[in-house]
């Protein structure tokens, strides 16, 4: 890629890559859990966001 | 390096949930609780099911959607268990309390899913750029679902849980996909798989359920879906802006 200019993009690929697909499941599993967990704790703590972010509720 | 660039996102990420949790009690819990009321047949209007919408705890009602898979559902009415007591399941005696947990997670989470889309197509997410990553953001995880099922009210009638769950999950991979590729790709046969992955979710219709009658009156559905909306594409920019911000402050000064 030729727009690479952060030091980041230096990093060496499979490590950048390591840590992009780290950081997408565990963001993944907080979306989750805030908002699609099936567990009724989760869904009432989160009800209004849930509904806020239209997300499928309910 | 790695480290400081995931802290920086979870940092991101905090400070626009909790920056978002007064925005949603302005704009939208008070029309989530306003529709509750006709949620409990409240209004002189009863539920058009309300054997459903009876009195059933929220965790019963739930598993009872689940065995009901395709039928309207009209259940979860948390209040209905008791007369209006507060939600008994919940992590926080406070439900504004819970909002703003969930609201951070919420941020952290989506905050280090656009940090991870930024690492794995070897971009770099900057205050300059930032409100873009937003507004993509926004494109594939709060508009395009919406599209086909509208941000909804409490008490209104969906069809499966599983169902919608399914089809947002996948309408919302299938539009992120499609911009990367219209976006960030030069390639025109990429960019035209791009458009196509846009469309196809659209084709086939979202879950809905047969019978759409339902106790909230139009115009407080129409106002929450605009609201739900505006307030998401609020939530995404100031994501991406902060995401850019704490980047170039944390991460950037390294290169």
């Amino acid at each position: 890629m030729t727009t690479n200019t952060h030091s980041i993009a230096g990093t060496a690929s499979g490590t950048r890559i390591a840590a992009g697909l780290f950081a997408l499941v565990l963001g993944a599993f907080f979306v989750w859990g805030a908002g699609f967990a099936h567990s009724a704790a989760l869904h009432d703590t989160a009800h209004d966001v849930r509904h806020a972010f239209g997300f499928p509720c309910h | 390096m790695l480290v400081r660039y995931l802290l920086a996102a979870l940092a991101a990420g905090i400070f626009a949930g909790v920056v978002m949790t007064p925005i949603h009690y302005l704009k939208l819990v008070p029309l989530i609780e306003h529709a509750e009321t006709y949620e409990q047949g409240g209004h002189g209007i009863e539920p058009t099911h309300d054997h459903q919408a009876g009195l059933v705890s929220s965790a019963f009602a739930h598993g009872a959607a689940h065995e009901a898979a395709g039928s309207l559902i009209l259940a979860h009415s948390s209040a209905a268990a008791g007369e209006g007591e507060e939600d008994s399941a919940a992590l926080f005696e406070s439900r504004a309390l819970g909002t703003l947990a969930a609201n951070l997670v919420t941020g952290a989470g989506f905050a280090l899913m656009l940090a991870a889309t930024a690492l794995l197509t070897g971009r770099t997410i900057t205050a300059r750029t930032g409100a873009l990553w937003g507004l993509a953001g926004f494109a594939a995880i709060s508009l395009a679902p919406a599209l086909g099922l509208p941000p909804e009210l409490p008490a209104m009638p969906a069809a499966d849980l599983g169902a919608r769950q399914a089809w947002w999950i996948l309408t919302v991979g299938l539009t992120a996909i499609g911009l990367y590729c219209l976006v960030l790709r030069r390639e025109a046969a990429v960019r035209a798989v791009g458009i196509l992955l846009l469309v196809v979710p659209h084709l086939f219709a979202a879950p809905h359920p047969a019978d759409l009658s339902s106790p909230i009156p139009p115009t407080l559905a129409a106002e929450f879906a605009v609201a739900s909306l505006a307030t998401g594409a609020a939530f995404w920019v100031l994501l991406g802006l902060s995401l850019g911000t704490a980047m170039d402050r944390f991460v950037g000064a390294k290169a």
